[in-house]
This record gives C-alpha cells, structure tokens and sequence, in this order.
C-alpha cells in the first residue's frame, strides 16, 4: 500500500459499468489493435465519465498511450495499424467510414508528451485552431486567445510577449502553451500523453493544478506512468497490463482496495 | 613521426590545405578575370611614336599601348626582315592600337622596337571615341560650327567638349525618338494588320470594319510622318557641327559630331581624373547598348536578358519542384513506382545540358509553340510567334534542367522537420493539406530557398541549352518594354554567358575584344554572385523565423 494524503484524493465514486448516456463522455466497446500482426490491445471496453478526470496507468509498453490514441484516431497515422471494435462518441463510431476525422479531433483535443508548439508567435500558436476553422475577426482571435491562456494558468505570464516566438518559453510554459492551443477550440474531451514527464517538479505541479481546473469544463483522460501524480489528480482510474484492461475504478478504490493482485503488485512497486 | 601521425594533425593540415588551395585558385580566378577586365576601362596613355621602318622610310604612329612580347630574331629574319644594327637574340615588339579604321585599314599593328627612334605622351592628342568605326586617335584643331571653322585655342577642351555634349544630347533624343515613339507606332500597326488578317480568316472582313482599320491605319501613318520628320530633324541638327581632326598621317580629317561618343585628352588627365574616367567608362559598359558587333559599346541588353531569364526560370521551377518535392515525400506510397520516379529524378541531373537544349528546341519550340501558334496566333501564320526560340521557352529548358535540384533540395528539408509538429497540428483538427500549406512548407522555406540558390547558380551559367532555345547575338528589343502586353515573352534575348562565347571568339577582331571578353565574364560573375547573395540574404531571414525545435 503505497502512503497517499486522503485529503488530496478524489472521493466520487461512480458506477463505472453502468455509466447512463447522459454522464458518458465516451465508450470504448470491443476494441482490438494490432501493429501487423504484433496485437497490441486486447478486447479493451470502458465507460469514461463525462467533465471527471480518468488515468490510465500501467508499466511502460501496456498499451495506455496506444489507447490514449485511438481515441482521437491517431493510429490512423502510422502505417499497419488494424483496428477492430468501436470507440463511442455521442453514440456514434468515430470508426465508421463517414466520420470526418478532422471534425472528429477538433472536438477531441490532444496534449504531447514533450511540448511541441508551431514555429510562430504564441498568439498565432493558441488561435492556429480556430484560423483552421475560418474565424479571422481579429477580436474574436484576441478574445479567445485571451480566455485560453488563462484557461492554461499562464496569461499573466506572456499577456506582454503574445507576439513573440513560442520558442522563447521555458519547457513548462510550452505545455501550457500547448494546453491553451488545445482548448482554444473548445474541444469536448481532452486527452493528455504524459503531459509532465518531461518537465520539472515546480513544472509539474502547476500543470497538475491546472489539470483540476480544467475538468470543470472538459472530460479529462490523461496518461501517466506516475503513480502519485494519478492519485493527486484523476477520480477515475484504469489499470492496463500487456494490452488488457486489468481493472478499472474510482482512484480511491484502485489505490486502497484494488481487487486484482496484478494492480496491487503494480501500485506496490513490485514491478513497474 | 608515428605520435603525430597519430594525433591527426596531418589529416588537419590536408583538409586546411585543401580548403585554401580551393580558395586561392577561386580568388585567383576571379582576381585575374576583374584585372584583365576593369583595366579595359583604364585610360591609357596615348603615345606618339617616330618609327623609320627597315628600308628606311620615318613615318609617325599615333595609339595606344596594347601588349608587348620577345620574339625570337631568326623568325624575323626568316620572314624577310633587315636589321640595320644586330639586335641580339630577341627582338621586343609592341602591340598598338592605332584606331582610325578606315584611313589605315587594321586597328591594332605590331611595331618592332628596332624601328622607334622615338616616343613622346604629346598633351594635345586625344582618344575620341565614336559610334561606327571603332576609336579615333589624333590632334583636334578645329570645330566646325554651322559652316564656320572655329580654331580651338585657349581653352581648347571645353569648347569642343559643349559642342560634343549637345551633339550627343540629340543624338539620344532622336534614339529615344525612334525606339519608344516610332516603335510604338510602328507596333501599332502591326497590331492592326493581324487584326485585319484575323477577320479574314474567320471571314468577318466587313466592309465596315475594313474601314475601320482603314482609317486608324491613316491615323497611325500621319502620326509616324509627323515622328520622321522631327526624328530628321533631330538628326540634321545633331549633325551640324564637326571636328577637325589632325591624325598621324599629317592629315586633316573631318569628324561629324554626330557619330562622336565623347573626347578625351587622356595625356593629360591626372590620377583622379583618370579614376573618374574608368567609372563613367565602367558605367557604359553596364548601361548601354553594344556596337559594332558586340565588339564596342555596353552590354546591358545581355545583363537584362539574363537576370529576366533567370527570374523567370526561378518562378517557374520553384512550384514545380516544391510540389513535386511534396508529393513523393508527403503522399506516395513507398513502392516500386516511388522508387522509380525517385531514380528518376536523379538521373535527370546526370543529362547533358545541350541535349535538354535539344529536347526543348522539338518538345518546347516546336510542338508546344507550333500548336500555340495554330491555335491563337493564325493570322501571324507563317511568321511564327511563339513557334520559335524565345525567353519562355529557354526558361522552361532550364527550369528542367534545374528541377532535380530544388526536388532534392526541398525533400531534404521536408524530412528534417520532426514529425511532433505536424502531429501537433493534425491533433487539431487540420487536415494534411493544410498542415502542409500551413506549417510544413514554411518551416521546409529555408530548404526550399537552398535549393533555388542551386537552381539559379547552375542556370545561369548555361549557354549551350541557350544557344538552341532562345539567345540570340543581337537582340533589337528587350523583352519588357512599353508597348502592350509589356512583357514579351515570345521574344529572343541576349545573355551574358553567351555574350561572352560571341565576343571572344565569333568576333571581327579578337584583339579589340579580348578585354571586352574578361571584362563580361567578370560581369557575369558578379550578377551571379548577386543573385545568390539575395537569395542567401533572404534563406538567413527564414531560417531565424522558423528556427526549429532544438533549443
């Protein structure tokens, strides 16, 4: 049992299996991936809650940061990917052949691991989504790049440089470049790869911070490899191992009382 | 020894070795081609010589001092010659611009040293230079002006320098009088008999619209008899006065000041009129129009037709090549086919650029003008217009033969930007293409600039594809002028590259054009060096902008 502060965890508890249409974000039903005839996710199914923040967790080559992506059809990019099954949103295949995958990311955003803003200024960086989508009023583009960077906690920090290069932010202040970036088109889910293993500590426990904001308006669905951070921040965790879901629960419970002995020799530190 | 073998001092002192050795040769090079050439514009002294020849007739020589070499004495004496004096086993003998073409016949003449008796720098010659006959050497004495002698003493120089000022002030007036105003006249009814030969084919020659033109054609024509008459005029009045001019013979000779360029008393110029000379002569050379087949005069018409040529060929290679570039790295599958227009492209650069020149004077020239002209030039038929060598055709050639480069160029950029970038936008909802329109290709700019730094290089320097496709060694127009549509790309062109192969070996007389052909390859070097230095100016600008990731 690993020691967490009972007052940092989230102490929601949800009916995960029988999550009604109403609270879920989205579905995963069935969902097989394989990279050629390597298979890399075994008959995954889950209910992510909408506006909560699910982890997903496991060692490193499970398969979270895989299903991290078909999620906002990312797989799609690399070559050999063959995917059966079906990821449900607003009860929709975003599988099927008539989806607009573009339409389809503009509503589920994502956030890289390592920070990767565009060679622009960083007004141009946070309204680039929207100037995709046709808005070129310039106080449309002033107000939205506003409400981003506070949104991302780091309007007070570049509210004078908004026109310089991106380039000139620390790692930190790039994540949370990148975040802005992401919600500036109001996008319904959030998905979040390993957002802070690549910055520092002080770094990480803004984003952190930040990522409890953001879940008021956004279902949050993030990636880590860190334990701690995914008991400081998610209210509902999955616990995947070799391309299955192991177990999947509130965090309290995946923390306190997990059911499998897989996840409490992972939580345990017995392999990681 | 072994020690220092070991410690790779040696391969340093190869690699800087060879690295200077390259640099000395490329400076030397350039630092040759800029003396033999700029000194071209240097006046010379002009020396008078007293000569007695070997049957012992004086007679005087008047010129400049071209080149001096040793030449053995037998082969002289083997030719005939008779020293009154054993001279020793080499005799020096001097090459002299003497000028004055049709009183003396040949402009340059070797004289012996055996045979001066002496040489003097006479402050009264001059060097006057002219429009048709090459230069004149000799004493001015006298201005003719409207039928009166006028003796030049006193203040000599100024007085005839007004009257060649005024003459060559109207000279250009006429010039400018018959290029733009005739010319455009004379367009003008050009336009109007294709258009005539238009109707007439299509068989809607009405009689009204035969009147029509009929009556703008008289307009036109007394609009041109009213230009001739001034442009006389002008002539006449430009060729009022005339200069007497005493040459090495002893005798007068009369020079209308309508031919005459300019006069110089180079004798007696001092050091910083002579530099203020060697600009305005440098000056000519860049802004005037050649004479005197290519071997006289200024070579701006090439300097024009090359820069427009290769701007053009740039405009049209850069979209190509950037397309292309994108599609095999962007969008085609990694099969047999890709692979096969891969080595394709690669082999393109391998051909010889005079069989691009051939492949352009059939496919471009030939079908594509050919089929050009059935289809929207008829009435010119059997005049071609676009069916013959011009500047879009050579600039098509060499967009081909440059393609390879900016392909390579641009791919090699494409794949060196990291892939976190374009996954970041795609993440956002941005299709391909317009993560390409707006990410990629602006971060691929510098690459794409390298690759036109490349292409223009190479370009423009070709002549042998040129020769077939479009230059030609005298060009009366440039391709831009004023006359509607302004820019006339089915017109031929001059260009330096070629200039220079037609100056220093198709020439009348080499000798004359032997400076002329260094001073133009120094030219050419330095609108290249030009070019690219712009190109590379604005390549660095990019490069700040889109600096990459690696911070």
């Amino acid at each position: 049992m690993i020691s967490i502060d009972s007052s940092v965890m989230n102490t929601e508890t949800l009916d995960l299996a029988n999550l009604p249409a109403e609270e879920t974000a989205l579905e995963i039903r069935n969902l097989d991936l394989r990279y050629g005839d390597k298979q890399a996710l075994f008959d995954v199914s889950m209910k992510i809650p909408k506006k909560k923040v699910t982890a997903f967790i496991g060692p490193s080559g499970c398969g979270k940061s895989t299903l991290l992506r078909c999620i906002n059809r990312m797989n799609d990019l690399v070559d050999n990917c063959y995917i059966d099954g079906e990821i449900l949103l607003h009860g929709q295949n975003i599988y099927d052949k008539k989806v607009d995958v573009a339409a389809l990311r503009r509503n589920v955003g994502m956030v890289f691991q390592r920070p990767n803003p565009f060679p622009k200024s960083i007004y141009e960086n946070v309204v680039y989504g929207l100037r995709l989508q046709g808005v070129n009023n310039r106080r449309e583009l002033d107000e939205a790049c506003e409400r981003s960077l506070r949104g991302a906690a780091i309007w007070d920090e570049v509210k004078d440089r908004l026109h310089d290069n991106a380039f000139g932010l620390s790692g930190g202040q790039q994540q949370r470049l990148v975040i802005a970036r992401a919600i500036a088109i109001e996008p319904e889910v959030l998905l979040l790869d390993e957002p802070t293993s690549a910055l520092d500590p002080i770094s990480t426990l803004t984003i952190e911070e930040l990522i409890s904001e953001l879940k008021s308006k956004y279902t949050v669905v993030i990636v880590t490899h860190n334990m701690q951070q995914a008991a400081r921040v998610s209210d509902q965790t999955a616990f995947m191992y070799m391309g299955e879901l192991i177990e999947y629960s509130d965090t309290n419970t995946i923390f306190t009382t997990p059911k499998q002995s897989k996840t409490e020799d992972y939580i345990t530190g017995r392999y990681g | 020894m072994g020690k220092w073998f070991k410690s790779g001092s040696p391969c340093i002192w190869m690699t800087g070795g060879a690295v200077s050795l390259s640099l000395i040769a490329v400076l030397g090079l350039l630092l040759l081609i800029a003396w033999r050439g700029l000194s071209y514009f240097w006046p010379a002294d002009i020396y008078q010589w007293e000569m007695q020849d070997d049957k012992g007739q004086r007679y005087t020589l008047i010129g400049e001092l071209y080149d001096r070499e040793e030449v053995p004495t037998e082969r002289l004496k083997s030719a005939g010659y008779h020293f009154n004096s054993e001279p020793g086993e080499f005799v020096t003998r001097y090459l002299v611009k003497t000028g004055n073409r049709e009183f003396v016949g040949l402009d340059f003449r070797w004289i012996l040293e055996t045979d001066i008796v002496s040489r003097s720098t006479p402050e009264g010659l001059a060097m006057i230079e002219r429009t048709k006959n090459g230069n004149f050497y000799g004493y001015p004495v006298a201005v003719i002006e409207k039928g009166q002698r006028l003796e030049l003493g006193g203040d000599v120089q100024n007085s005839l320098e007004e009257h060649i000022e005024r003459a060559v002030d109207l000279a250009d007036q006429a010039m400018t009088l018959q290029k733009q105003d005739i010319g455009a006249v004379n367009y003008e009814l050009e336009r109007l008999r294709l258009k005539e030969r238009g109707y007439e084919l299509d068989d809607a020659l009405t009689p009204e619209r035969k009147a029509e033109l009929e009556s703008k054609r008289q307009q036109l024509d007394q609009h041109y008899q009213g230009l001739e008459k001034q442009l006389f005029s002008l002539r006449e009045q430009a060729g009022r006065d005339s200069v007497i001019v005493r040459d090495m013979r002893g005798e007068e000779v009369t020079l209308s000041l309508d031919s005459v360029l300019d006069v110089s008393y180079v004798n007696r110029m001092g050091f910083i009129d002579k530099v203020g000379h060697w600009f305005v002569g440098l000056g000519r050379f860049i802004s005037d129009d050649p004479r005197e087949a290519n071997t006289e005069g200024g070579v701006f018409p090439a300097i024009f037709g090359t820069v427009f040529m290769v701007l053009l060929m740039a405009v049209i290679v850069t979209p190509f090549g950037v397309v292309a570039a994108i599609y095999l790295h962007e969008y085609a599958k990694k099969g047999p086919i890709t692979k096969m227009i891969r080595i394709a492209v690669i082999n393109l650069a391998g051909v010889p650029s005079i069989v691009y020149g051939v492949f352009g004077l059939g496919f471009f020239v030939y079908m594509l003008g050919g089929s050009l002209d059935q289809l929207f030039y008829p009435e010119a038929l059997p005049s071609p217009t676009f069916g013959s060598p011009g500047v879009i055709w050579s600039a098509l050639t060499l967009a081909i033969l440059t393609l390879p480069v900016v392909i390579v160029s641009t791919e090699e950029g494409l794949s060196r930007i990291p892939s976190s970038v374009r996954q970041g936008s795609l993440a956002l909802g941005a299709t391909k293409a317009e993560t390409l329109w707006r990410i990629i290709i602006p971060m691929a700019s510098p690459a794409i600039m390298t690759g036109l730094i490349l292409a223009v290089a190479r370009a423009a320097g070709e002549v042998a594809p040129l020769m077939l496709v479009g230059v030609v060694k005298l060009a009366p127009t440039l391709p831009v002028d004023m006359n509607f549509p302004f820019v006339h790309l089915e017109r031929k062109f001059m260009h330096l590259g070629f200039h220079i192969y037609d100056v220093g070996f198709q020439s009348p007389n080499v000798e004359a054009a032997r400076p002329l052909v260094y001073a133009t390859s120094f030219l050419l070097v330095s609108v290249i060096v030009a070019l690219n230095l712009t190109a590379i100016s604005v390549r660095n600008h990019l490069r700040e902008k889109y600096r990459s990731l690696e911070h």
